[in-house]
């Protein structure tokens, strides 16, 4: 019984490692960029809606209806005003630009919010079901459809509407897809605001499900990379499988060691299977 | 210089190296060593002691990124190994710093090497990323492992404990040799097939560059010295942490070195990390704001002056201090070979 605790618990987590990732995937397969400011863009989408909702004394969730068309505009503005002009240079200066931004962030934030641990919270947060010796708690559930929800819409945009084809268009052939009246560094833009607000979708499950600090993000950086190279660059169904994978990895390592084994996991995809699980 | 109507864009490049140069460095070099033994303040010489050792670790991130073309992200892995490498021997084993520095280095070399027969799979942003991702697993890794005391960190014991001017000679000479090899592997074969892999992998691996085997070398030397350099950062400041020794803003720093001072160039890096070293003091006196403002700084340098401070004043003044260029252009007239 415990081994089926363990299983559902690390769904229940890779749900949340699958939205973290979706936006990291998604830059990464489209615009061809490491985002290494994704993890602060997560803790800002998390303090966003803690202090906006226990500000106004709403539920945490409701606040993704401000957070997530902020977090857009400013993604699109980052693109659009500061990494298209450096991604002319080449890969490694938006890489490096990406990494100045993180650097930025992480202490802009130390600077507004304190070091001081946050943590939002709802009114289901501590009600657990219990269905035989199996607890599952309802904010673990309501987490995992937030994701799986986010997800969904992510790909169905992608598969179904015009703006969605374009961008996939671009990311397949960057050239073609300009040859046919796509602009590509639009799409860049609107590609990175789709990916903030990822953004602050992970960082509300954050925020709901443990306390941040302005420092987090490089740790969410790293889970949301080992999604990307795990689940393949630009696979969404490949998302949602890492996200399991490491969800199933840090309950099986405990507090202690569920970090090192996600990190070796890794490393053990990057060596044996760069491309990922589900790659084309 | 003959000044035709073709004016500056056909100036021909003056490579500053050969015994003029040598000789102007000697003499930097030796009135740096009489400066310290002139006796200057100690918090003097601990300014010159940082800057010399941000010089090796950013002179060591450029020779990777700026002429081999691996960008790595998880340097601080060497910092911290040296790190724990000297508290283990002179805590654990109650031995001499020397055989601190000594294990550093060996550690250095053999990780890196270890290190190097799968990272060398990845390239580009998944090497960046598969080293930063190597440097925290060791990082988590010490934070539980009970043989280095796990998160609450580990001590220094120096006897005799070194002064600070012993430090400063200390960093001054590894300073000296991380530049010549720099500038001696540069020079070499190997240095050029470095910079040939860095424009184009395939073309140069095409033309009889052994790329494997240039990139381990490169991947070695800059473990090395940046282990090196480690080591002795330890020595003086004394007290590591896991999240200290393979703290991030070790890898920031170079970075910053490299991208302000000029990537790919082989002074750059000494600018770079003078400025560091000077703006980090003077920022230190706006706590919360100094990373704000470097990382600003580094986003404008990398938009708006891309080859970085030495980069834009040798393409402007068209000079190259100690390049890989063997001749000034356009006359090879008399090409020495000072390496």
């Amino acid at each position: 019984m415990q081994i089926v605790q363990l299983i559902i618990n690390g769904i229940l987590l890779g749900g949340i490692y699958a939205v973290l990732g979706v936006g990291m995937t998604m830059i990464f397969g489209i615009v061809k960029l490491t985002n290494l400011a994704h993890g602060e863009f997560v803790i800002l989408g998390a303090y966003a809606s803690t202090l906006i909702s226990t500000t106004l004394g709403v539920d945490p969730i409701l606040t993704l209806i401000v957070t997530i068309p902020i977090m857009f505009l400013i993604g699109m503005g980052l693109q659009s005003g500061l990494i298209n002009r450096v991604m002319l240079k080449g890969s490694e200066p938006a890489l490096l630009v990406t990494f100045g931004l993180s650097i930025i962030l992480q202490d802009l934030m130390l600077l507004l919010f304190t070091a001081d641990a946050r943590h939002a919270g709802g009114a289901y947060s501590s009600i657990v079901f219990n269905i035989g010796p199996i607890s599952i708690a309802l904010l673990d559930v309501i987490l995992l459809a937030i994701s799986l929800v986010t997800i969904i819409i992510l790909s169905l945009f992608l598969k179904k509407t015009y703006l969605g084809r374009s961008i996939r268009a671009t990311s397949d052939d960057t050239q073609a897809a300009s040859l046919m009246g796509v602009s590509v560094k639009k799409t860049y833009g609107i590609a990175m605001g789709i990916a903030m607000a990822t953004a602050a979708v992970a960082g509300l499950c954050i925020a709901l499900k443990w306390t941040f600090y302005p420092s987090s993000g490089g740790g969410y950086l790293l889970t949301a990379f080992g999604v990307v190279v795990i689940g393949g660059m630009g696979s969404i169904p490949g998302t949602m499988v890492a996200g399991v994978i490491l969800g199933l990895a840090q309950v099986i390592g405990g507090a202690n060691w569920g970090q090192l084994i996600s990190y070796l996991i890794m490393v053990l995809f990057l060596v044996v299977r760069p491309q990922g699980l589900f790659n084309k | 210089m003959d000044n035709n109507s073709l004016a500056s864009a056909r100036k021909p490049v003056r490579v500053l190296d050969g015994p003029l140069m040598l000789i102007i460095c000697a003499v930097v070099v030796a009135i740096l060593i009489i400066l310290g033994f002139l006796g200057l303040p100690n918090n003097t010489l601990r300014y010159f002691f940082k800057i010399f050792l941000y010089i090796v670790m950013g002179s060591m991130w450029n020779l990777m990124s700026g002429f081999t073309g691996m960008t790595s992200l998880g340097q601080q892995v060497f910092v911290g190994l040296a790190g724990y490498s000297v508290c283990v021997m002179t805590t654990t084993c109650g031995m001499s710093f020397w055989m601190g520095i000594l294990c550093a280095a060996v550690i250095g070399v053999v990780f890196s090497l270890l290190l190097s027969t799968f990272l060398f799979r990845m390239r580009g942003m998944y090497f960046a990323i598969a080293t930063w991702v190597v440097a925290e697993a060791i990082c988590t890794w010490f934070k539980s492992w009970e043989f280095v005391q796990m998160g609450s960190g580990m001590k220094t014991v120096t006897r005799p404990k070194p002064t600070t001017l012993d430090v400063y000679i200390w960093a001054l000479t590894l300073f000296v040799i991380a530049m010549v090899v720099v500038y001696v592997l540069l020079r070499t074969k190997t240095g050029l097939g470095l910079t040939a892999m860095r424009d184009d992998t395939d073309a140069a691996s095409s033309l009889g560059v052994n790329i494997v085997m240039s990139k381990r070398l490169v991947y070695i030397i800059a473990a090395l010295f940046t282990a090196l350099a480690g080591a002795l950062y330890w020595i003086n400041s004394g007290t590591i942490y896991p999240d200290s020794g393979f703290d991030i803003n070790w890898t920031v720093a170079m970075v910053f070195i490299v991208i302000v001072g000029g990537i790919g160039t082989v002074a750059g890096p000494i600018v770079g990390a003078i400025i560091y070293v000077v703006l980090s003091e003077v920022l230190a006196k706006f706590p919360g704001w100094s990373n704000i403002i470097l990382g600003a700084i580094a986003i404008l340098v990398i938009v708006f002056l891309p080859d970085g401070v030495m980069g834009t004043l040798q393409k402007k003044l068209r000079f190259d201090i100690f390049s890989q260029k063997r001749f000034s252009e356009p006359k090879a007239k008399n090409s020495k070979k000072a390496a």
